[in-house]
């Protein structure tokens, strides 16, 4: 029996429209927001020993995870790593990142992986592997299978500036340059790898010069600022999906806390911290959308009891579920072959 | 309709048909396309399905692995290629944290069904850098299957079953093998399965366990000793992961002896594991320890040719360890 | 107890402008790898020695010229081409014992036979997995920076390994640290059979420096003097501390990969061009027209080098294989593995 790829279900041609409208514009508003409260909520939750493991905030640097994904296609592919909530806050249910996180019996994981690996295969986000940098090799790999299938779709991966110094992070953007993939790199530059400064994992302060060793498109834009992130990827999508090739984007961008909940980041300088937080990109945005009278100050309320509301009903969720039996821990191996356990 | 060809023309013949069966088989590799191949195993594929079904990669290890996973997680069936096994060392983390773990890190939702030739082996004077036997590595890897075939005939029907399985497969291939055995092949569709083993020689003496060269030159020494009234049973354990001990165990509990054949260094190998499971399941049955033959503990293989032949499991070393077993 | 470094001796920095006796010097290092070689690949023909063989014919200027005048401590990481450094730095006989592989090979004929390399040398005997050398070069850099010795390393490879993450990961590391090491990325079109135009979206390879942030350069490979013209600065740079270079050499090898490939999968056009942009003859008009170098000279600096070659492959040829059991030495300084089964 011949075997065919299914064949894609939309138009090839895309019109690149990186206008956002009015309504467009409140409801990057309402999920960058989402995001925020979403994960200032989970730090809480972590602090207060309400789920296992640990928790890897994103607070600061929602615009680079969350706009990215806006408007994407369903069969878009998003390669995220460890902190890239905002990515799920855009393409998944709330219900599905908070069982992620608290690892039972309903998270898209079954808990096998861990609490802030969040992926999701209806909205075509892979559950991340640790390994730094792993998902742009991946995401390479999804772009070359558009590309071979000539489908218009585009494969977006998130790193930080910290997984740029990683070899396969390198060879992957490398490959996406020579065959013109439809790849989105996206780095986050936050300044600091875990402990370790930006200055001590390049030779320049732009991570976009990154391109330039592979002959690729790059370029250098401030990630707290929303429709900058917007218009920056909207274009490199597009160039992406009339097979013009992959672009690479550095967002500078700060996280407000440690690299994870366990972690006081006490080695980075409290005016450091101050100076980003004063370049929160959510409050930039709300300043934006009031000031144009985008948003009203009624509206934000009810976009905040709205959010709060659902992430309320997206904690129980997750609370109300169990762990699941510890059989399952022998399933998911392969598809065809159960492992034993000898000896439990 | 089967005729002879040899095992490298079988795994050329498996990729090409399945190539033309499926259009999402796709190879990824080091001078797989215009070359062919450093060993010619994708010899005009290239010409005949274009430089996006067989891609010539830059020398990127972990991205030619790390690519053909991507590509596996929407639809496709890709098949990269290792050039040596000694190389497989920069796709390591692709290999392990990655193609390994998918199912299981997303709770079954996602796949990769993946087959990554690795070619391996020695006997063919590679020197430390082109005769590597590393399929323990991934043996400890679950998640992954290895197969490694050692006639033609698995050759081509593990090489389909590898491709059509929806989980990660390391197809290990042994250059030595590639043209010095030779076998009949069908030449429509078939597929070996992955996990059984196989009784290649009946006996009642000796169970022989091995794969890849050391089952060929198992298979010599065996039918050397028959001659001299020793009576092999001979194993092709073809697929080391997941390992088949039912058709082990069975022969073992018959025989009352196992020699375990393995070209890698003899610390921590796959015989390592198939001697544990020996013991611990049908003890009562040994009439002596089980023993294994290896390649030396140290740095796979030195080159100088007096030192490879030193190194390896030779016919005549297997034919001497068996006479020690017997005489046991 | 307390344990210091050695201190080294004071040395100082080379010196750019060559002497004439120094560019006759050279000339004679180029032309005895070219005879080295092609003779080792007659060798190779004829059965002479076991393994494969790697021919570097054509791109002698590119090893030859920047492991010329280094001081001994410097380090060279080559590659599986780079039998021009080890005509520069080891003895002759040294590099034909290890092609032979027999008991008085630098490695005792454990490794391979291309892979040169000689401890007096300061070379190390490389792995094949390409770009290998070039992370152990950074190392080897890293070192001297923290022991703030001037010394530098040389790391080689081909346009195929700049596609490896470990060559990456160890280029950017020694920018970040202006370590003291000067890549060199030779460029002869072809990495086997994959052109460069599969590894590299551009033509020039020293763009790779801009992704890391290092000063690189493109240059003529095949000009001899060119070649020194920037290797020596950039030797003198990072001696300084003032950080890595990396050097895009554009060259060619005249033969195949290996001496069993027929190198069928490139144009012979491309072959001819670039046979006759060989980069010994021009050097030897330059110096010939300068009066630098005399018929007579040039007849006696061929004669030479075939009596040392000559030495060198009888030196080889005389000696046995080591006994066996030396495979079993050299895998640990105080353990020895052992030998089951074997006789
Ligand atoms: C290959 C690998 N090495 C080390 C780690 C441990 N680790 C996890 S996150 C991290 C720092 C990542 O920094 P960066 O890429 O800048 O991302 P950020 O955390 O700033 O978002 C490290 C070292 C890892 N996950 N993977
Ligand atoms: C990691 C690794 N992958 C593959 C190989 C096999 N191999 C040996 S040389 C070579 C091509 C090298 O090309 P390049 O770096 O351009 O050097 P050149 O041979 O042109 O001097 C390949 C693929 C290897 N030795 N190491």
């Amino acid at each position: 029996m011949k075997v065919a790829y299914e064949k894609p279900k939309v138009e090839k041609t895309i019109k690149s429209d990186l206008e956002l409208t009015n309504e467009e514009k409140k409801e990057l508003y309402a999920l960058v927001l989402k995001s925020r409260m979403f994960d200032e909520r989970f730090r809480k939750l972590f602090r207060a020993g309400r789920f296992a493991g640990t928790y890897f905030s994103g607070v600061g640097q929602e615009a680079t995870a969350v706009v990215p994904c806006y408007k994407l296609l369903p069969q878009d592919f998003v390669g995220p790593s460890h902190r890239e909530l905002g990515c799920s806050i855009a393409r998944m249910p709330l219900r599905q990142i908070a069982a992620q996180i608290y690892a039972r019996s309903h998270s898209p994981d079954k808990g096998k992986s861990h609490p802030c690996s969040y992926g999701y295969k209806p909205s075509n986000i892979i559950t991340p592997a640790f390994t730094i940098g792993a998902q742009a090799v991946l995401a390479t790999g999804v772009a070359l299978a558009f590309k071979i299938r000539k489908e218009p779709y585009v494969a977006l991966s998130f790193v930080g500036e910290g997984a740029t110094a990683h070899g396969p992070w390198y060879e992957a953007v490398n490959f996406s340059a020579v065959h013109k993939l439809p790849n989105v790199f996206v780095v986050q530059n936050n300044l600091w790898g875990e402990s370790v400064h930006a200055r001590l994992v390049a030779a320049f302060e732009d991570f976009s010069h990154r391109a330039e060793g592979v002959g690729m498109f790059g370029v250098s834009i401030d990630g707290n600022d929303v429709l900058k992130v917007w218009e920056t990827v909207a274009s490199a999508i597009a160039r992406a999906r009339h097979g013009e090739g992959p672009t690479l984007i550095e967002m500078k961008t700060y996280r407000w806390y440690g690299h994870s909940e366990i972690d006081p980041a006490d080695y980075r300088q409290p005016e450091e911290v101050e100076f980003w937080k004063k370049k929160d990109p959510i409050a930039r945005y709300e300043k934006y959308l009031l000031d144009n009278r985008l948003l009203s100050p009624e509206e934000k309320k009810r976009i905040e009891a709205k959010l709060e509301a659902e992430i309320e009903e997206a904690v129980e969720y997750a609370e109300g579920g169990e762990y699941a039996p510890a059989e399952w821990a022998l399933e998911d191996v392969y598809a065809d072959f159960k492992v034993e356990a000898p000896d439990r | 309709m089967g005729r002879v060809i040899t095992y490298i023309d079988a795994i050329t013949e498996a990729l090409d048909q399945e190539m033309a069966r499926d259009e999402r088989v796709f190879l990824i590799g080091e001078d797989i396309g215009l070359y062919g191949g450093v060993f010619k195993a994708t010899k005009g594929l290239q010409k005949k399905y274009g430089e996006y079904r067989v891609i010539d990669s830059p020398i990127s290890e972990n991205l030619i692995v790390g690519a053909g996973i991507g590509s596996a997680l929407v639809g496709m069936r890709p098949v990269p290629e290792i050039q040596f096994a000694d190389f497989v060392s920069p796709a390591m983390d692709q290999i392990v944290q990655q193609a390994a773990k998918i199912r299981y890190r997303t709770g079954g939702a996602w796949s990769v069904p993946l087959v990554v030739r690795i070619c391996c082996g020695g006997d063919v004077g590679g020197g430390l850098y082109h005769s590597q036997m590393n399929e323990a590595w991934f043996v400890h890897c679950p998640g992954l299957k290895v197969v490694m075939p050692s006639n033609p005939h698995d050759a081509k029907g593990l090489l389909l079953a590898a491709i059509r399985d929806p989980d990660p497969v390391l197809y290990f291939e042994h250059k030595r093998l590639y043209r010095s055995v030779k076998g009949e092949v069908p030449e429509g569709d078939y597929t070996v399965p992955i996990g059984p083993a196989e009784v290649k020689k009946t006996g009642k003496d000796i169970t022989i366990v091995a794969y890849a060269l050391m089952l060929v030159w198992g298979m010599e020494a065996a039918e050397k000793l028959e001659k001299e009234g020793i009576s092999c049973e001979v194993i092709d354990l073809k697929t080391l992961l997941p390992i088949d001990k039912k058709t082990i165990l069975e022969s073992v509990k018959k025989t009352g002896k196992a020699l375990l054949l393995q070209e890698a260094p003899k610390t921590a190998g796959v015989m390592a594991e198939i001697s544990a499971i020996i013991t611990e399941e049908v003890f009562d049955y040994l009439d002596a320890p089980v023993m294994r033959l290896a390649g030396l503990d140290v740095p796979p293989i030195p080159f100088a040719p007096p030192y490879e032949k030193f190194y390896l499991p030779t016919v005549d070393r297997i034919m001497k360890k068996a006479r020690q077993l017997k005489a046991y | 107890m307390k344990v210091a470094y050695e201190k080294p001796p004071s040395e100082t920095p080379s010196e750019f402008g060559l002497s004439p006796k120094e560019k006759k010097e050279l000339y004679y290092l180029l032309l005895k790898c070219r005879m080295f070689d092609e003779r080792f690949r007659k060798l190779f023909r004829a059965g002479r020695f076991a393994g494969t063989y790697f021919s570097a014919v054509g791109q002698e200027a590119t090893t030859v010229v920047p492991s010329y005048k280094l001081l001994p401590q410097d380090f060279i990481g080559p590659a599986h081409r780079e039998l021009g450094c080890n005509i520069v730095r080891s003895p002759l006989k040294v590099i034909a014992a290890q092609i032979y592989a027999r008991a008085n090979s630098p490695d005792k004929g454990l490794s391979h036979p291309c892979h040169y390399g000689y401890k007096p040398a300061n070379i190390i005997t490389p792995a094949s997995t390409v770009a290998g050398q070039s992370v152990l070069a950074v190392g080897v850099a890293l070192a001297y920076k923290i022991r703030k010795e001037p010394y530098v390393a040389l790391a080689f490879v081909g346009e195929g390994g700049t596609a490896m993450g470990p060559w990456y990961e160890a280029v950017n590391f020694a920018a970040v640290h202006k370590l003291p090491v000067v890549f060199i990325v030779q460029n002869n079109l072809w990495g086997e059979s994959v052109p460069a135009r599969l590894v590299g979206a551009f033509e020039d390879f020293s763009h790779r420096a801009d992704g890391v942030g290092m000063p690189g350069v493109s240059i003529d490979g095949n000009d001899v003097l060119k070649v020194w013209e920037t290797t020596a600065p950039a030797v003198a740079r990072a001696r300084r501390g003032e950080g890595p270079t990396l050097i895009e050499m554009k060259t060619y090898r005249w033969y195949g990969h290996s001496e069993i490939d027929p190198a069928d999968y490139r144009p012979k056009e491309e072959v001819e061009y670039w046979k006759k942009r060989d980069p010994i003859p021009a050097y030897e008009k330059y110096l010939m027209g300068n009066k630098k170098l005399t018929l007579e000279e040039k007849k006696q600096i061929e004669e030479k080098i075939d009596k040392e070659i000559d030495e060198a492959v009888e030196f080889a040829e005389a000696a046995d294989y080591g006994p066996v059991e030396w495979v079993l030495g050299d895998v640990y300084a105080d353990f020895k593995a052992d030998a089951p089964d074997r006789p």
